[in-house]
């Protein structure tokens, strides 16, 4: 074989694994995985409080936390897609803390003292703190 | 007789207290996870959907729409990632927020069941960036909750939104089911 065949063909073979690497990089990441990530643990009247005194400072500590809240069941539903949302309770009866599980948590009633983990999405002023892609932890 | 005038007065801002109490008594329907997701028209791949919309609406015509950009949902996390960083800024602008009025809101009444198309006026603020924005959609009420879903278009320049390499707009799908 010439060697200008052998280095058209090496530049072809780079160019499909580069092409390759991107789609895979795109295509193939794995989702955040809440279950492998140490939480911050707090509790919803804390997490709620932090919010309410300074948005800004809040986010910088817990945007995009992995979160390990606990607290006290105030209602479960389910969201328009079917997934289970649990809302933990504050002092605030506007307020609560909203709470997203990837996985179903099973069976809970309201007064139920849970740990979920999750990921915390930010502050809506005057009705929650979302936190979505949760698991039960306890 | 001073004391008496004091009465006289203080009973009369109670009355007057209630009056305006019973005037300015509406129905509020509201949602902590309704739902609004966005396409690009040009790339399938592209889409996300937010399952974490608070809205309210009250009988005098009041909307609101808050959500987080965090917790728009990508089919690709690299996507999603990207989008987080890249385009919306969302450890900068963490929320998007609608504040508006429905228009033609004498064709609307919450205590019957039915579908009432309705326009939407307000200001939409995210990216930093507020603007007066105006959609069509439809309100209906279904044992006696209503429904509200709305389909419109953002140009990603209007929010200063710098995402050309992907769209420069996306269509914007509305649904929330109140309480």
């Amino acid at each position: 074989m010439k060697n200008w065949k052998k280095t058209i063909l090496i530049i072809v073979l780079i160019g499909i694994i580069a092409a390759g690497a991107v789609i895979a990089y795109v295509y193939l990441k794995p989702h955040r995985d809440v279950t492998k990530e140490k939480g911050i643990a707090l509790t919803a009247q804390a997490l709620y409080d932090a919010f309410k005194a300074n948005e800004t400072d809040a986010n910088t500590k817990y945007l995009n936390k992995a979160i390990e809240l606990s607290g006290e069941v105030l209602d479960i539903t389910t969201n328009q897609d079917g997934n289970t949302v649990v809302n933990f309770k504050t002092n605030d009866p506007l307020v609560v803390i909203n709470c997203t599980f990837k996985t179903a948590p099973g069976a809970l009633q309201p007064g139920d003292k849970i740990v979920f983990k999750g990921i915390c999405t930010g502050y809506i002023p005057d009705a929650n703190v979302v936190i979505n892609e949760g698991v039960l932890v306890k | 007789m001073m004391n008496m005038k004091k009465i006289l007065l203080l009973l009369g801002f109670v009355v007057l207290g209630f009056i305006g109490n019973e005037l300015s008594a509406q129905k509020i329907f509201a949602t902590r996870n309704g739902k609004i997701a966005f396409a690009a028209p040009s790339d399938d791949d592209v889409k996300a959907v937010n399952n974490e919309v608070t809205s309210r609406i009250a009988d005098n015509g009041q909307i609101t729409f808050s959500l987080l950009i965090k917790g728009f949902k990508f089919k690709y996390a690299e996507m999603q990632d990207h989008f987080n960083d890249q385009y919306l800024e969302s450890t900068k602008y963490p929320r998007a927020d609608f504040k508006g009025m429905v228009q033609n809101l004498t064709g609307v009444n919450f205590s019957k069941d039915g579908t009432y198309k309705v326009t939407v006026k307000g200001d939409l603020t995210m990216h930093g960036v507020t603007k007066n924005v105006s959609a069509n959609g439809t309100i209906e009420i279904k044992g006696g909750k209503p429904v509200a879903t709305c389909q419109f278009t953002i140009l990603m320049k209007d929010f200063k939104v710098d995402a050309s390499s992907v769209t420069d707009k996306v269509m914007v799908d509305v649904n929330c089911q109140y309480q």
